[in-house]
């Protein structure tokens, strides 16, 4: 019965959501696609990392490689924008794959630090591939269709969390956890521990280059700092992190907390907003190491004593 | 000799170009329990590592008839080649019940996981009691008893126990040497491997003795237990570190 009552608490809200562009006004339309593409982003990063364990900052290129998909696709090709999706989502999860293969026998900081090398050495290539218009970048065909971007950006973010609740009950799921909780473990369990890992890491990429796609089409110019950049990898892993990495719904609410939070600092005290952006995080990891997700969970039996808690175990 | 349960023929393996294993053959048949015990870096768990396929080996091995040389880890696994890894290896931020549920990760026999999960319980009393425990809040006797109780919800037919007594109390070890016997006549064949070659050799039908990398010595336990180089190499030591600390 509370599951059932979860759902259709659930399907309000994204019904809501959805109605949200013949409710509210363009700013709040073009706001809502930064959000929810962020969000899918964190939920992309929370499959790799949130469930297995792998803290990726290589994100970023997958996003980069949806973007220019759609790009290439209609600028060199004239090819219709649904085409750029699936060539952006088959270059995001073939190079996932032939990089996980590689990268991920690396554990920890060795396999953060190699996949943040390779988001850096990304920008260089593309920059130096006149297919994808070199250092100077792709402009895209124009489609006044705000609505439209919205809606994508909002089905999108629907397809990745619901695969993200399959994941969560499922057997594949499982043995991911088992992966992030003690990956030799997991591989005296019989877990196949390489393929499980390959497929998590290409299932990331196809939600974050999706993303990637629709951003391109959207903001009809693209280049290579401003897609493969680290700064937006920082963020999935910020928001991810507030929200409750390994959870179904807490990187959404990471993304939509801290987007709200953001935009509200940059038009109140504008100068300093980061300033008191980084406060923020920082109060959270101080009061909540586990984010929301684990917060909401525990509050109740708890009360205070939650965050008092967390302060004394991490000794802050 | 010919049904053997576990049989390996000249079989070799190593780390990179460094040879671990040179040339070990040794059988196991079905419902024994078999010691294998020698030093710190005789190569026992490269063994075990080679066996779970885990890493890659050169040479013949054959469980249950058919040769696994060929085979990955997940399928020597589903065979009933389950390994309890030295140092656990316990999901620690899983529940106690969630461990063991790991450990039926492949079975899909829902019933079935749960009059075993009860069987498991009954085995290790200490467990029941600690269903609901985060693993990792376990005392160390306690997480053995979890990493074999996992094993055996995989329903193995051979399971390979690595270094059990490492840092238990001499009780804690004798009640799980034990409770292997336990095991044993449900049916499962258990290799032990062990430094602590008396406790292995106390419950163990066969055993067989590695250095360096190679088996020098196998026979029945009673036989290695009076054999006066097993004695002076590995038994003598206790007697005399014994009297050491009676005198001080």
């Amino acid at each position: 019965m509370k599951s059932t009552a979860w759902g259709i608490v659930l399907a309000v809200i994204v019904a809501l959501l959805a109605a949200l562009p013949w409710i509210g006004n363009t700013v709040l339309v073009q706001f809502g696609i930064n959000v929810l593409l962020l969000a899918t982003l964190a939920q992309g990063w929370n499959i790799i990392s949130g469930y297995t364990g792998y803290p990726s900052f290589g994100n970023s290129v997958f996003y980069g490689l949806g973007a220019y998909g759609v790009a290439i696709a209609m600028v060199q090709y004239h090819l219709p924008f649904w085409v750029g999706m699936l060539l952006g989502l088959g270059l995001g999860v073939v190079f996932a794959g032939l990089l996980g293969l590689a990268v991920l026998r690396l554990k920890g900081h060795y396999f953060a630090i190699c996949t943040l090398g390779l988001a850096l050495v990304m920008t260089a290539i593309v920059s130096n591939l006149e297919i994808a218009g070199s250092n100077i970048g792709l402009v895209l065909p124009l489609l006044r269709s705000e609505v439209l971007f919205y809606e994508l950006a909002l089905g999108l973010l629907v397809l990745a969390t619901l695969t993200i609740f399959w994941l969560s009950r499922s057997r594949f799921g499982l043995g991911l956890i088992a992966i992030r909780e003690n990956e030799e473990g997991a591989a005296v369990m019989g877990v196949n521990t390489t393929l499980y890992k390959v497929l998590a890491f290409m299932l990331s990429a196809a939600f974050t280059a999706l993303a990637g796609g629709i951003y391109a089409y959207y903001i009809t110019f693209i280049d290579p700092v401003g897609v493969f950049d680290i700064g937006l990898n920082v963020k999935m892993i910020i928001m991810a992190v507030f929200g409750g990495p390994g959870s179904v719904l807490g990187p959404v609410a990471g993304a939509f907390i801290l987007s709200a939070i953001s935009e509200v600092l940059a038009t109140k005290v504008t100068s300093i907003a980061s300033m008191f952006f980084g406060i923020v995080i920082v109060i959270a990891v101080m009061f909540m190491p586990r984010g929301i997700a684990h917060l909401v969970q525990h509050i109740k039996r708890m009360g205070w004593g939650y965050f008092i808690d967390n302060v004394r175990t991490h000794r802050l | 000799m010919s049904d053997a349960l576990l049989k390996t023929t000249r079989l070799s393996a190593g780390y990179g170009e460094m040879p671990v294993l040179r040339d070990v053959s040794i059988d196991i048949q079905p419902a024994e329990i078999v010691a294998m015990v020698g030093g710190n870096g005789a190569g026992k768990t490269t063994l075990l590592r080679a066996l779970s396929r885990l890493i890659p080996s050169r040479g013949d091995m054959s469980f249950d008839g058919r040769s696994i040389a060929g085979a990955t880890a997940d399928q020597v696994f589903a065979m009933g080649l389950v390994q309890v890894p030295e140092g656990r290896q316990l999901f620690d931020q899983m529940s106690v019940e969630e461990n063991l549920r790991m450990g039926a990760y492949k079975r899909r026999d829902m019933t079935a996981i749960k009059d075993d999960l009860e069987r498991v319980y009954r085995l290790f009393p200490a467990l029941a009691g600690r269903r609901r425990q985060l693993a990792g809040s376990l005392s160390g006797g306690e997480q053995q008893m979890c990493a074999m109780a996992r094993a055996l919800m995989a329903r193995p037919r051979l399971m390979m126990v690595d270094e059990m007594s490492l840092g238990l109390a001499p009780v804690v070890v004798d009640l799980l040497l034990e409770t292997m016997t336990q095991i044993r006549s449900q049916g499962v064949t258990v290799l032990l491997v062990e430094q602590d070659v008396h406790a292995a050799l106390s419950v163990a039908d066969r055993g067989y003795v590695m250095e360096t990398g190679e088996i020098v010595r196998e026979g029945t336990a009673k036989e290695l237990e009076n054999d006066p180089e097993v004695q002076r190499a590995y038994l003598g030591e206790i007697t005399v570190s014994t009297v050491t600390v009676v005198k001080s």
